[in-house]
């Protein structure tokens, strides 16, 4: 595969977790993510283009499918329903988010997962680079308070373990991989049809509004 | 072929309860679809007591430890169907819940246990992983049933916390499949196909899968600290559903963890697993155990008990030895009461449409029946004579005072004082005066047989265990 196309695609997936953490608007939100999962399919593409295999190639459109096509329209149409523009702030400031990515990205280069990003050692550089927008993920749940940025970050978590599992050859059988993008997609329904509901009892997607349950 | 009745009878269940449109229909048709799986469940559990492992095809195989599981599933699950009926009946008299409700409560309810049973019987940890998140999409419309907001907060914490967790367990499973990536492709990778290659894996890359697996299905078994989305879950679904969730889904998630050490033990040895539960369960308890004093919702209560347990089952299989026999016992004493308990507790909110505490008062003189159900729940869960948990508790905490011995005198410090909360709980529910216009009726048979079975099945599994449970037991603590 090409080195410097690899390393394009690669940092434009970092690149879409980091703005994740800024975004201000849902449509962006959602752009990034759909962005982030064309990305995971281009790799798949690439593989087949290498490998001929065709296990490859039908993973690569389901995920267009249900990541890039399906997933986006939900949300999408879920915001025009309610006519929600803007997205529910971070709990952390934003210079103060960016210096805990950057801790994480370090992290994520650090000796301690040293075995986990040298499982395929001429893939030192990407495999370190996706852990560190797996920890960014995490903490995108962790750190906003929309309901829809939380989803995103699942969802982009998930992408970022897809895209680990490429290029340290992880992959499973084509059936399992089905079975998970399935499971995903079921999970895209549920959580969007929550997220109806949650507006419905809550008129907000901010999480801060649900405290009735406390001890 | 058992296995493929059992699917399908789950199957064809809940396919009637979409289609049917006669309540009586989809009631009896649930209730005879989990009697039928109890006694296929009991069959398979035999076989796979006599001849160690039960494998019918390559996609599916069932250890002891399994069948143990698979039965608690069919037993629980006919338990808290059979209370669903009636329970179900009285919230549409009280125009809690209509028939579409009742409808999408079979459907779900079938559809979990369809996924507990795939989860634990699947060759495939990637399948059986599936089959865990299948299990949070199930039930997260379960939890929400009531549709009240804090039911969908309750909902929405569980979907996206346990999503997160399990995620994090997908991301230790894959780095499991380096050991068979050194030794060859994958095709369908079971179980015994990375057992059998798992000495190939890096002991530094084991130990990091490792802790991914234990977050992130510990997230499930609701260890602390990643218990938070537990009790508002357990306290929000409706009873029969807590009933399973605390009861049979905990033990499940605990499971796939289980099935984990054993890889990790044989690459790094015991003692890496072992101080991770250890100070995973001690955590657990200790939170528990100090919410419980202050409680003041007692659905919430027994959730909090469930996270104490847990944290009893992961000092258990942490401290080895004779205390992974006991640990064993005591998933299968918690799965009867804690079940039990939660349908009791049903019984306490039908009467007084509260879930505080500070609401029930004299539930003795208006359910004396369920009062008793729920005392014997109290006393055995919290380890008094004669039930078995006792037993359990003594076992493991014992076990621990050679090796851990300021791990065992805290716990059994811990557990001391949670004998206490719990008791002056229960004593608030059970003594004073009901309100006097509270009319005292008979029971409902239908609302008492479920508990009071599983109540009684656990004080007689604490004297006697027929010998096919022993074996599994005894064949479970060998290999875990």
């Amino acid at each position: 595969m090409n080195t410097l196309f690899l390393q394009f695609l690669l940092i434009l997936f970092f690149l879409s977790v980091v703005f994740l953490h800024t975004a201000k608007r849902n449509y962006w939100t959602i752009f990034l993510y759909g962005l982030q999962s064309l990305i995971v399919t281009i790799l798949l593409v690439l593989s087949f283009l290498e490998t001929g295999a065709i296990a490859a190639l039908l993973m690569a459109g389901l995920i267009l499918v249900v990541k890039v096509i399906i997933a986006p329209l939900f949300f999408f149409r879920l915001m025009k329903k309610y006519s929600l523009k803007f997205l529910v702030s971070t709990y952390i400031n934003i210079p103060l988010t960016f210096i805990i990515i950057t801790i994480l990205t370090v992290v994520a280069h650090s000796s301690v997962f040293l075995p986990l990003t040298t499982i395929v050692s001429t893939n030192h550089f990407y495999l370190s680079v996706i852990l560190a927008t797996l920890f960014i993920s995490l903490f995108l749940i962790i750190n906003r308070k929309g309901v829809l940025s939380q989803i995103t970050g699942v969802l982009s978590l998930e992408n970022s373990i897809v895209a680990f599992a490429f290029f340290s050859w992880l992959e499973q059988s084509l059936a399992l991989q089905i079975g998970i993008i399935f499971d995903i997609f079921v999970w895209i329904i549920i959580t969007t049809i929550f997220m109806s509901m949650l507006y419905k009892h809550f008129k907000s997607f901010d999480v801060t509004r649900m405290e009735e349950l406390k001890d | 072929m058992e296995f493929i009745i059992i699917f399908t009878i789950i199957l064809l269940s809940a396919l009637f309860c979409l289609v049917l449109k006669n309540r009586r229909l989809i009631e009896a048709i649930s209730v005879a679809a989990f009697l039928a799986v109890f006694v296929l469940t009991v069959l398979v559990a035999i076989k796979v007591s006599l001849f160690g492992v039960y494998t019918p095809n390559k996609y599916f195989s069932l250890d002891s430890l399994g069948a143990i599981l698979v039965l608690l599933i069919s037993l629980v699950g006919l338990m808290a169907v059979i209370y669903s009926v009636k329970y179900l009946r009285v919230e549409t008299a009280k125009q809690i819940i209509g028939f579409t409700r009742v409808k999408q409560f079979f459907i779900f309810l079938n559809l979990f246990s369809l996924a507990m049973f795939f989860a634990v019987s699947s060759s495939s940890p990637i399948f059986a992983w599936i089959s865990v998140e299948a299990t949070t999409l199930s039930t997260a419309f379960l939890i929400s049933f009531y549709n009240k907001p804090s039911a969908m907060e309750a909902a929405w914490k569980y979907l996206i916390i346990n999503s997160v967790g399990l995620l994090l367990a997908f991301f230790g499973t894959l780095l499991y499949f380096t050991s068979i990536k050194i030794s060859g492709g994958f095709g369908f990778v079971t179980w015994n196909d990375l057992l059998a290659n798992i000495q190939n894996m890096d002991p530094a890359i084991a130990k990091i899968a490792f802790v991914f697996i234990l977050i992130g299905y510990g997230t499930k078994v609701g260890l602390a600290p990643m218990h938070t989305w537990l009790p508002d879950a357990h306290s929000k679904a409706p009873v029969p559903i807590s009933a399973l969730l605390s009861g049979v889904l905990l033990n499940v998630a605990f499971f796939m963890i289980l099935k984990f050490k054993v890889f990790n033990d044989l690459v790094v040895g015991p003692a890496f697993s072992q101080k991770l539960l250890i100070a995973f369960g001690l955590l657990s308890i200790f939170v528990a155990v100090f919410i419980i004093i202050g409680q003041k919702n007692y659905k919430r209560l027994l959730a909090y008990s469930s996270i104490e347990n847990m944290g009893i089952l992961a000092l258990g299989f942490g401290f080895g030895g004779l205390a992974i026999f006991a640990a064993i016992l005591h998933m299968i004493y918690h799965s009867l009461i804690k079940s039990a308990l939660f349908l009791s507790a049903g019984n306490i909110f039908l009467k007084y449409s509260s879930t505080k505490i500070h609401n029930i008062r004299g539930a003795f003189t208006a359910l004396p029946l369920t009062s008793i159900i729920f005392v014997a729940g109290f006393l055995a869960i919290t380890g008094a004579p004669p039930f078995g948990i006792l037993f359990t508790k003594i076992i493991i905490l014992s076990a621990g005072l050679k090796s851990f011995l300021f791990v065992s005198i805290v716990a059994l410090f811990l557990t001391a004082v949670l004998f206490i909360g719990f008791f002056k709980q229960v004593t608030n529910i059970m003594f004073g005066q009901k309100p006097i216009e509270m009319p005292v009726e008979k029971e409902k048979f239908w609302l008492i047989a479920p508990p009071l079975t599983l109540i009684l099945i656990a004080l007689v599994l604490s004297f006697y265990i027929p010998p096919f449970v022993y074996n599994l037991i005894t064949s479970a603590a060998a290999n875990y």
